[in-house]
């Protein structure tokens, strides 16, 4: 597998949403190409980034508005 | 969905029509997928008048050659590790407003994807349109964020010179 090959398949490598076959052969391109495993890396910063900057949970009043609502259309079903 | 109030108002909604639903769901299924498919048709009846589906079908049309991410565009840039170090620091508020800046449908692949690490099969059936175009739409608005990020990086850390350390 040359860099462009790699290259192409590397987003969906890292949303892991490539075949066993598919994944050992980039991973085998990039222990051998620094530049790519550099793409990689940043890729993975990428995502990590998004995740982290989303990462927000639910307020507590709206927790407790849908687990009393829940418990009100249960009574009435 | 920018708006708090309406946010808030979704999530309630989607968690009472699950309720109801909830003998539609397939024990053994994904319940996330489920919940952000019940979540994502709500979405669409409530505010299909704000919608910009309208803006989707140009979006989506692209040529061969766009559905591979190029993924040297930006990054190019990022070949010192000091622009690393600059990535490193990256505020949280700074990432959610290049989220904002992206178009809606690509933001919401980017979210389904990276956030609620959601896979491409799952985002598509989630949002009734083909894989390929669930594909598109991330692999571009990511080309998008990896180009801001790498912006990014250039004026936090601007390229030094000589500088003596």
């Amino acid at each position: 597998m040359n860099c462009d090959e790699a290259l192409q398949l590397l987003e969906q490598f890292v949303d892991r949403e490539l075949t066993s076959e598919e994944i050992t052969e980039v991973q085998r391109h990039l222990g051998a190409c620094p530049p790519c495993l550099r793409l990689f890396h940043f890729e993975e910063n990428l995502r990590r980034l998004v995740r982290r900057a989303c990462n927000e949970s639910a307020p507590s009043a709206l927790r407790e508005r849908i687990v009393s609502q829940s418990i009100g259309a249960e009574t009435r079903d | 969905m920018r708006n708090t109030a309406d946010a808030e108002d979704l999530v309630q909604e989607t968690y009472l029509r699950a309720f109801r639903f909830r003998n539609q769901f397939i024990r053994g299924s994904n319940l996330r997928a489920w919940l952000f498919k019940i979540l994502s048709n709500t979405a669409i009846s409530r505010f299909r008048h704000t919608s910009h589906e309208r803006g989707n079908a140009s979006l989506d049309e692209m040529v061969e050659a766009e559905l591979y991410p190029q993924l040297t565009d930006g990054v190019s840039a990022l070949t010192e590790s000091a622009e690393d170090e600059a990535l490193s620091g990256i505020l949280d508020v700074d990432v959610r407003r290049a989220l904002e800046s992206l178009p809606e449908p690509f933001r919401l692949a980017v979210v389904l994807s990276d956030v609620a690490g959601f896979s491409y099969k799952e985002i598509a059936d989630m949002l009734e349109v083909p894989q390929g175009t669930v594909m598109s739409r991330l692999f571009r608005g990511r080309r998008i964020l990896r180009k801001w990020l790498a912006d990014y990086a250039r004026r936090v850390s601007p390229p030094t010179e000589g500088s003596p350390q």
